[in-house]
């Protein structure tokens, strides 16, 4: 019966707009391809790429149209059931914009009508009480056949329509509603569907991520891979935009060997680091408590030690998808990304059903077969914790940094070559970089016009005892306001905006208008206190 | 026991023997879809040891079997002269690794004696019957058996 139904229907209604589409489509190609094939005959490397662009775009559309033929309304096969049950299941509208592949939908009516049998085989099931409703999410399409009081066990389901719809790669499933009644769920894969997919690999191994799942790709500079990935208890974590993402490494999971690209020789070596979090990473207690901080002095020696970072190859970054699926948000760490790719999702054989890692599996342009990662059943799995879970997490994790010494963004310039001073980056406005020409001496003090008023400059000499600039082209002008009110201090670059351990020096300089000094990058640098500055002398030299 | 899938009159099957190791099986030949060489398998992690990967058949994703693992083998296996045999199972198409490949054995059914409890280490559930042929005893693999139900 069921071998049967697969054979009888072999014609296909499709519309004649559909058909017109794909008519022009084909003449199109074949201009594509007589274009092609010039190029080629004159070695015309221009014609050729241009071509290639044109016929890659006709080669979506069509795969879009003809993918179109294919796709049907779920409502057609409800139509059957209800016409088939008139007087026990009703009418429901939904699945009017639910599609699956014809085959699918002709391969699922015999299951469909069985399953519902046993609703109204059950005997407690009233007149009028069985509803289908059919909808889509991530991937799946999902149809519901609910009854009222009835209730079955997964028993119940005839092995014949479970056997039919595992085949198709589906699985049905009973949900108990209250006291009576239950929802026989079927989840259908659309697996003749063509999905975008971004392609990574780890070693060797390409693996497949469906775009669903994608909310993007991060690549954490291997020097930055310190300040950037944490670790809580055992888990590694990424902060991102203030969210904590827990972190997966693929190929620990799968137990590939990582590999990387040598920037030496451009082969690819197996990787040594078994950590993704580096060890100067901040670590942190389950309870988000500080395990091991460095200490303020390392914190700056660090700073210093960027330049010479042994991982500031570009090819040893850490390659991260942040993917989410149903209650999970995490980062997964790949070895490379490659392209994103329309790929052709196909059904995996018996053996493999069990195997939970991946959604299913696809063939490449070479003819090799990748597998498509399941980023749910991945989570679930290493047992990830949930986006709610994370939050809390990430909570606990701010209110132990309070308690941590205070990070703080200065901004740092110079006098001249070898005077280093710094100042809270909170009264900083802006960095401006102004021509000397345009500096005007009013009324005993250089102004200069920026945005419609006259904005007051100083220098450093005016201050504090130390030498007057010398005159340049170009004047460095960081714009500080305090109180509403703005100024200018002219230095001499680079202008710098770190973040630092505060741990200033209160003893060795003290004098107004400094909090005292510090060591940053090396170098003695006097932290100015903007405000007492402002206050104190510039009013007076007003 | 025996299940003769063969429909001649005569009673005749046709046996494709193959290697694993130092073992001879044999697979009716109506049982094989085809015996490929040329494939690129790749690798499933987190599967079963008993499964090698899954292999491009023609646009066709096929699972290809560790047949020594299955069966308990130990093999000589250097992967240059292994052939996958394609096996048609409930509709789907499975690939079984052999070593090497050996002759297709002509035999009727009954010289297809029981299969013992077990032959060598392998398990009898495995076998659907054992042919002697030129002094080598064939292990005719009952496909069902090794490919689990």
């Amino acid at each position: 019966m069921e071998e049967k139904s697969k054979n009888t229907e072999t014609s296909v209604q499709v519309s004649l707009k559909l058909l017109d589409t794909l008519m022009s489509l084909a003449g199109e190609l074949v201009l594509g391809r007589n274009q092609l094939l010039q190029g080629i005959n004159n070695t015309n490397m221009d014609t050729i790429s241009v071509s290639g662009q044109r016929i890659d775009l006709i080669t979506s559309e069509i795969q879009d149209v003809i993918m179109r033929t294919r796709m049907q309304s779920v409502e057609g096969l409800f139509g059957k059931i209800l016409q088939k049950f008139r007087g026990w299941v009703t009418h429901n509208n939904s699945g009017k914009d639910v599609e699956l592949d014809r085959t699918i939908l002709e391969t699922m009516h015999k299951p469909l009508e069985d399953l519902v049998e046993v609703f109204i085989d059950d005997g407690k099931t009233n007149k009028n009480e069985i509803t289908l409703k059919a909808f889509q999410d991530a991937g799946h399409v999902n149809i519901v056949v609910s009854a009222g009081t009835s209730r079955i066990l997964s028993d119940d389901i005839p092995d014949k329509a479970a056997e039919v719809i595992e085949g198709l790669g589906g699985v049905v499933d009973v949900e108990p509603i209250g006291d009576a009644g239950c929802d026989l769920i079927i989840k259908l894969p659309l697996t003749l569907a063509i999905i975008p997919s971004q392609m990574t690999s780890i070693g060797n191994e390409k693996f497949a991520i469906p775009q669903t799942n994608l909310s993007e790709l991060l690549r954490i500079p291997a020097a930055e891979v310190k300040d950037k990935i944490e670790k809580v208890g055992d888990a590694e974590v990424i902060r991102l935009r203030g969210e904590l993402l827990p972190l997966l490494d693929l190929s620990a999971l799968l137990d590939i060997p990582r590999m990387y690209l040598s920037p030496e020789n451009g082969e690819t070596m197996p990787e040594r680091r078994i950590n993704l979090a580096d060890r100067r990473s901040p670590k942190y207690d389950s309870d988000g408590s500080v395990v091991q901080n460095e200490k303020p002095d390392d914190a700056l020696k660090l700073l210093e030690r960027d330049k010479s970072d042994r991982r500031q190859h570009k090819s040893s970054a850490t390659n991260i998808a942040v993917v989410s699926a149903g209650n999970y948000k995490y980062g997964l760490v790949v070895d490379r990304f490659h392209d994103s790719e329309e790929i052709v999702v196909k059904p995996i054989g018996r053996h493999l059903k069990d195997c939970q890692t991946y959604a299913g599996a696809t063939i490449m342009g070479d003819g090799k077969v990748s597998l498509i990662l399941d980023i749910l059943n991945l989570a679930q799995m290493s047992g990830l914790s949930t986006v709610s879970e994370s939050n809390q997490l990430s909570d606990k994790l701010q209110q132990g940094q309070t308690s941590e010494k205070l990070k703080e963004s200065v901004v740092v310039f110079k006098n001249l070559e070898t005077e280093y001073f710094a100042a809270s980056f909170e009264y900083v406005q802006r960095i401006e970089r102004f021509s000397t020409t345009s500096i005007e001496y009013i009324g005993g003090r250089n102004v200069i016009q920026y945005r419609g008023g006259a904005l007051p400059l100083y220098q450093m000499s005016q201050i504090f005892d130390v030498e007057s600039l010398p005159e340049r082209e170009l004047q460095e002008v960081v714009v500080f306001s305090v109180n509403d009110k703005e100024f200018g201090l002219m230095v001499t670059p680079p202008v710098d905006i770190l973040e630092v351990h505060l741990d200033i020096d209160t003893r060795s300089f003290e004098k107004t208008g400094v909090r005292g000094t510090m060591s940053i990058n090396g170098h003695t640098t006097l932290v100015l206190d903007i405000l007492e500055m402002a206050e104190s002398f510039l009013e007076r030299i007003l | 026991m025996i299940k003769n899938k063969n429909k001649k009159p005569t009673g005749n099957v046709e046996i494709s023997t193959f290697h694993i190791g130092d073992a001879v099986l044999g697979i009716n030949i109506l049982d094989i879809q085809e015996i490929n060489k040329e494939f690129e398998i790749t690798k499933v992690p987190q599967s079963s040891d008993h499964i090698a990967g899954v292999m491009n058949l023609r646009g066709r994703i096929v699972t290809v079997l560790n047949t020594d693992k299955i069966l308990g083998l130990s093999n000589d296996r250097n992967d240059k002269g292994n052939r996958i045999i394609i096996v048609d199972s409930k509709g789907e198409y499975i690939g079984l690794i052999a070593d090497s490949i050996g002759d297709v054995v002509l035999a009727d059914n009954s010289v297809i004696e029981l299969p013992p409890s077990n032959m060598g280490h392998i398990k009898g559930k495995f076998f659907q019957g054992v042919l002697k042929n030129k002094g080598q005893l064939i292990g005719i693999l009952n496909i069902d058996g090794v490919l689990g139900g």
